[in-house]
C-alpha cells in the first residue's frame, strides 16, 4: 500500500496526471437503450422514468472521480471485468438530487444522512451524486472511506501547531491529490482565492488572494503540513462557497467513524489516539457544521466502520451517529437506502445477463431468479457475491 | 349303630370333634343311604361334581329404585323451585344430557353414577330468572339511584373509587385474608397539579399510573384490616399529592443529561434549528421564541424519536418534518421509505 502512495505522490508532483479531461466528449462507450439500460448518462437528466435502469459512467468521469477511491472494493473489480462502471439509478439518489437541485443556496446548508443495510449501496448512492455534483459545477470535497485513515494509518506525528493532537501527512496529502483530480477542472479558474494569510514556516506561506490550487499544491509536495492544509481548506472552501464564488458538495462516506471513540493510530507513550485529537477530523466536523451556505452535505452512517460487534443491532442513523453526532448534524435529511426492490433486482439480474456474467443454465430461467432473490434477500452486495462463481 | 363303620365311631369318640356332630351325623346318613341303593350296581367316584348339582348362586337382591324425576318434568316448570339453592349435582333433577369425564374407549360418561359432575361446583341455582327474582325480592327494600347522578357527574363528585371484596363461604374461619386489600382509583385530572407537580407525582408512583386512562391505582394490603388498609390508601393519596407540590432546593440543579424524557427546547438540536433558520442572524432570546407550525411539528417529530426509540416509522416522521422545517419540497410518496 506504501509504495502505492508513493507512486501517486510521485505522480502528483510531477502534474502527471493533470491531463485535461474533457467532459463533454460523446460518450462512445454508450450502450443501446435496453431494460435494464438508459444511454442518458447525465445525472442532471435522470429522473424516475430511469428509475432501477444501469447507466454508464464515462470513463473520464470515472477516472476523475473514482480515481482514488469512492466505489467500494468490490464494486470496482466488477466494474473492471465488466470494462465499464455502471451505475444502477436508485431512488435514494434520484430524491437527494432532487432535493439539491431546488434547496435554497442562499440558506445554510443541507444536510442528507444516507443510511441502510451493510451492502445496500450506500456508497454507489453517493458515487451517483457525485456524478451528479461534477456535472452541475460542484466543488467536490470527498472523503471515500473514513475508517481508512482511522484503521490503516499510514504514518503519523505530532502536531506542531496543536497541543494534544496528531497529524497524518502521507494520507493528507493523498488526500489532498484525490481532492485536486476530482475538482481540476473548478481550480484552474482564477476566482477560487485563499481570503486570509497562513504563515507555515519562515519561508512558506499563503498569502490572501493567491489561487487555493497553490494551497493545494502546497500540501502535497510539503507533506508536513498537508494536516494543518486541509484545515485551512476546509474554512477557505466554506468562505469561498459563502462569498458565492462557488457551490460545494461535502461527501463523506462512513462519517460516523469521526465519532468513534479509539483508533488504531498509537501515540509515542502508546496511548490509543481517539478521532477527535486527529487534526483532519476537525476539519470535516467543520464542514458539516450548518453556519455556511451555498452547499450541500451527504454524509453515510454505516456499521462497518465499528470494530467487531460494536453498534451492531440497527442501522438506523440516530444509533450509528450517536447522540453527539446526531446534535451536530440536527436538522439533516435522513435517506434509507433499502434492498433492491423487485424492479432493481430483476434489473441487475438483466444486466448480469447482457454482460454474459452468468454462465450458468439456470441463471435466467423465473425459478433461478427466486431462488437468488431467497439467497441474497435482494441485498445488492449479497447478490453480486452470490452471482460471482455462477 | 350297628351299620355305622367303625372309622366313624372313632371320629365321634374324639371330643374335639363333638361340636360338628350334627354335620358328620348327616354325611353319615347320606352314605349310608347310598350304599343301600346301590347295592344292585356299583358306586360312580365322582371327583369333580356336576353342575347341576352345585349350590345355586345367590340372586342379587334387586334395589327397586323410582325413575328419575327429569321424565316427568314439563318444560315449562319453574326451574328456581326444583334447584332452588347450591347443591351438589343430582342427575335425576337435572334434565340435561350432560356428560363429564373421559372414556378411553369410547363417549365420555353420562350424567348418572358419575362423580366427575358431583365434584365440580355448579351454578344451577343462579340462573338468569332467578337472580331476577331475587332482585325484584330485593326491590322492595331499595331506593332509586339518583337521576342527577349519571357517569358524568359520578366522576365529577366522587372522584375516588375505592374497590373491597366480601368473601361469603362455608368453614370454621369467617376471616378471609384477601378481604382486607383495598384498591383506590382516581383520574389524575380530578387533581389540581401544575407541570411540575404532575411529573414529580407521576415519577413517584411509578407504574401505579395508566397513561392510556389517566387512571392512578393505589393498592393497599400492608395491613390486617379492612378499615386500616383503607384509611392508609387515602393517606397515601394525600402524602402524594402535598409530595408533588413540593420544589426541593435542589431540583433546579438539574441538567439536560439528567432528564429523564428529551426536552426539545433544553437541548442542542433546539439552538441548532433558531440557528439554521434565522442565518445569517443570532437568535439571543431563545426562551420566548414563538414556534411555527413547521416548527412545532419538527418538534413533535425529534420528541418522538428521542423519547419512543428509533425505528424506520419514527425517522420517516423525522425527514418529513425536517424537509417541511427546511423548505424542501415532498419528492417520493412517505410509504417509500417506510417499507
Amino acid at each position: 500500500m506504501l509504495t502505492r502512495y508513493k507512486f501517486l505522490l510521485t505522480v502528483t508532483r510531477n502534474n502527471y496526471f493533470l491531463r485535461q479531461l474533457s467532459l463533454e466528449s460523446p460518450n462512445v462507450f454508450a450502450k443501446p437503450e435496453s431494460r435494464c439500460r438508459t444511454v442518458e448518462d447525465n445525472p442532471l437528466n435522470h429522473n424516475l422514468e430511469h428509475e432501477g435502469r444501469f447507466y454508464v459512467v464515462p470513463p473520464a468521469v470515472c477516472n476523475q472521480l473514482f480515481r482514488f477511491g469512492g466505489i467500494p472494493k468490490g464494486y470496482e473489480v466488477q466494474a473492471k471485468t465488466f470494462d465499464e462502471t455502471c451505475l444502477m439509478i436508485r431512488k435514494p439518489a434520484l430524491e437527494v438530487i432532487n432535493m439539491m437541485k431546488v434547496a435554497d443556496y442562499s440558506r445554510p446548508i443541507v444536510k442528507y444522512v444516507l443510511f441502510g443495510e451493510r451492502g445496500a449501496g450506500k456508497s454507489l448512492t453517493l458515487a451517483h451524486i457525485l456524478h451528479y455534483a461534477l456535472n452541475s459545477g460542484h466543488l467536490i470535497i470527498h472523503v471515500p472511506w473514513v475508517p481508512d485513515w482511522m484503521k490503516k494509518c499510514k504514518d503519523h506525528t505530532r502536531s506542531e501547531t496543536r497541543e494534544g493532537f496528531r497529524d497524518t501527512p502521507l494520507d493528507s496529502a493523498a488526500w489532498l491529490a484525490h481532492f485536486k483530480t476530482q475538482n481540476q477542472h473548478l481550480l484552474s479558474q482564477t476566482d477560487l482565492t485563499v481570503t486570509s494569510n497562513y504563515t507555515w514556516s519562515k519561508r512558506e506561506e499563503t498569502r490572501s488572494g493567491s489561487p487555493l490550487v497553490e494551497l493545494v499544491d502546497l500540501g502535497i509536495n510539503r507533506i508536513k503540513y498537508a494536516s494543518n492544509i486541509i484545515v485551512a481548506l476546509a474554512s477557505e472552501v466554506k468562505a469561498l462557497s459563502s462569498s458565492g464564488r462557488c457551490k460545494t458538495l461535502v461527501a463523506i462516506d462512513g462519517f460516523n467513524c469521526f465519532y468513534n471513540k479509539r483508533t488504531m493510530i498509537k501515540d509515542e507513550n502508546w496511548k490509543i489516539v481517539p478521532p477527535f485529537q486527529l487534526t483532519v477530523t476537525e476539519a470535516f466536523i467543520n464542514l458539516v457544521n450548518y453556519n455556511w451556505t451555498n452547499g450541500s452535505v451527504v454524509l453515510t452512517a454505516d456499521r462497518l466502520v465499528w470494530s467487531g460487534n460494536e453498534r451492531g443491532e440497527s442501522d438506523l442513523p440516530l444509533y450509528q451517529l450517536g447522540k453527539e453526532a446526531f446534535e451536530l448534524l440536527d436538522p439533516f435529511i435522513p435517506v434509507h437506502v433499502p434492498c433492491y426492490s423487485e424492479k432493481e433486482f430483476h434489473s441487475c439480474m438483466d444486466y448480469y445477463m447482457e454482460r454474459s456474467w452468468i454462465q450458468n443454465e439456470n441463471g435466467n430461467t423465473e425459478e433461478g431468479r427466486s431462488e437468488l432473490m431467497y439467497l441474497s434477500t435482494m441485498n445488492p452486495y449479497q447478490l453480486m457475491k452470490i452471482c460471482g462463481p455462477l | 349303630m350297628a351299620h355305622f363303620p367303625k372309622y366313624m365311631t372313632t371320629v365321634l369318640c374324639i371330643p374335639r370333634y363333638q361340636k360338628q356332630l350334627p354335620y358328620v351325623m348327616t354325611s353319615v346318613y347320606s352314605q349310608i343311604a347310598r350304599s343301600e341303593k346301590q347295592t344292585e350296581e356299583f358306586r360312580v367316584l365322582e371327583l369333580v361334581k356336576k353342575s347341576a348339582q352345585r349350590s345355586a348362586r345367590r340372586k342379587a337382591k334387586k334395589i327397586e329404585l323410582l325413575p328419575p324425576r327429569t321424565n316427568v318434568m314439563p318444560v315449562d316448570q319453574d326451574w328456581s323451585s326444583v334447584w332452588p339453592g347450591p347443591r351438589s349435582f343430582h342427575p335425576a333433577s337435572v334434565p340435561l344430557p350432560l356428560r363429564q369425564g373421559y372414556n378411553k374407549k369410547g363417549v365420555s360418561p353420562g350424567k348418572f353414577a358419575n362423580a366427575e359432575l358431583m365434584k365440580i361446583p355448579n351454578f344451577l341455582h343462579l340462573t338468569p330468572p332467578a337472580i331476577k327474582k331475587h332482585c325484584e325480592a330485593l326491590k322492595k327494600f331499595c331506593t332509586p339511584w339518583p337521576e342527577e347522578l349519571n357517569d358524568e357527574n359520578c366522576e365529577k363528585h366522587f372522584p375516588v373509587e375505592v374497590i373491597t371484596s366480601d368473601y361469603c363461604f362455608s368453614s370454621p374461619d369467617i376471616r378471609e385474608p384477601m378481604a382486607r386489600i383495598v384498591i383506590l382509583k382516581v383520574k389524575l385530572s380530578a387533581l389540581t397539579l401544575d407541570k411540575h407537580a404532575k411529573d414529580k407525582l407521576l415519577r413517584l408512583v411509578g407504574e401505579r399510573y395508566d397513561p392510556s386512562t389517566d387512571i392512578l391505582t393505589l393498592t393497599t394490603d400492608r395491613c390486617p384490616l379492612k378499615k386500616q388498609n383503607y384509611e392508609y390508601a387515602l393517606y397515601l393519596l394525600t402524602a402524594l399529592y402535598h409530595e408533588s407540590q413540593k420544589t426541593e432546593p435542589w431540583e433546579s440543579e438539574k441538567t439536560v443529561a439528567d432528564m429523564e424524557y428529551y426536552d426539545w427546547e433544553q437541548n442542542v438540536s433546539y439552538k441548532n434549528v433558531l440557528g439554521t433558520l434565522n442565518w445569517p442572524q443570532s437568535v439571543k432570546d431563545t426562551e420566548n421564541f414563538k414556534l411555527t407550525p413547521e416548527m412545532e411539528e419538527y418538534k413533535k417529530a425529534i420528541s418522538d424519536l428521542m423519547n419512543k426509540g428509533e425505528d424506520l416509522y419514527t425517522i420517516s416522521k423525522y425527514k418529513e418534518a425536517t424537509k417541511k422545517l427546511l423548505n424542501l419540497p415532498e419528492f417520493l410518496p412517505l410509504e417509500y421509505t417506510t417499507a
